[in-house]
């Protein structure tokens, strides 16, 4: 497989595979079928970094969107009643409002990119190595990789504050 | 059409499937995981960008990293306020949370 080039026809395969995963989501009434239609959508953007030529985003992806964040949606799913949930129908009276606004904002997002000139040659690849990530977030991009480690640190906190029963200590 | 426009056109669909499923959806829920669909169209949008761009270097994949970091940090307080809601409601109905409401 030459490396790093556009290919039709694994971008087709991956683009269904993540639009029809992502339109599960949005259109199962059972909240575990739409968990598990996400992971599987994740799995796909995933598969979208690999045909990107960026195999270590694909990595996280995996690691913390497939792995981490999928099992705490299931958790909540697990801990909170979903059994009149069942009942949502997809087209309620907010999906009358919504459904159209969500096209009309596809297409008119897509035409402004499309005749955008933003990629005059945009068809060749730029790889970046590892060790140009690696030491670019060490030394250019040090102060917002120690404000985001902060910021998970105060999710932490912050989600076990939350969740904590009132009556324990 | 170049390659980074079916990219963009990819994310755009994907954002938007997400917005339809947060203005739509009661359920808090399932606002959260369409939530996650939106970022994850950015996301595709970003990669897109760092691979096709010529100049963009690594800086395309810096902001994917940290906007998963804040994604999973934003996904751990949501739920958590999604788990004690219910623990005081005994619902995750997004209609049912209307203290507020004036």
């Amino acid at each position: 497989m030459p490396h790093g080039d556009f290919h039709p026809v694994l971008f087709v395969i991956m683009a269904v595979w993540v639009l029809v995963c992502g339109l599960g989501v949005v259109a199962f009434r059972n909240v575990v079928h739409s968990a598990m239609s996400m992971v599987l959508c994740f799995l796909g953007v995933a598969a979208a970094y690999v045909l990107l030529n960026a195999g270590l985003l694909a990595i996280i992806q995996i690691l913390v969107y497939v792995g981490a964040i999928s099992v705490v949606v299931l958790f909540a799913i697990m801990m909170t009643d979903q059994r009149e949930t069942k009942l949502g129908f997809f087209f309620n009276r907010q999906a009358i409002f919504a459904a159209p606004l969500a096209v009309a904002a596809a297409v008119v997002i897509t035409v402004i990119l499309v005749t955008s000139k933003m990629a005059p040659n945009g068809s060749q690849s730029h790889n970046v190595s590892l060790a140009g990530i690696a030491s670019g977030l060490f030394n250019g991009y040090v102060f917002p990789f120690e404000l985001v480690s902060f910021v998970l640190l105060a999710a932490m906190i912050g989600a076990i504050v939350l969740a904590r029963k009132e009556d324990q200590p | 059409m170049s390659p980074v426009d079916w990219y963009l056109t990819l994310a755009t669909g994907l954002f938007c499937i997400g917005a339809y499923g947060v203005l739509a959806r009661r359920n808090v829920l399932l606002i959260v995981m369409s939530l996650e669909l939106m970022l994850n169209a950015v996301n595709i949008a970003l990669a897109a960008f760092a691979n096709f761009m010529p100049h963009a270097g690594a800086r395309g994949t810096f902001f994917v990293l940290f906007i998963i970091t804040l994604a999973a940090a934003e996904v751990t307080v949501g739920l958590a306020i999604v788990v004690a809601n219910y623990r005081n409601r005994r619902s995750v109905q997004a209609d049912e949370f209307s203290e507020l409401k004036g």
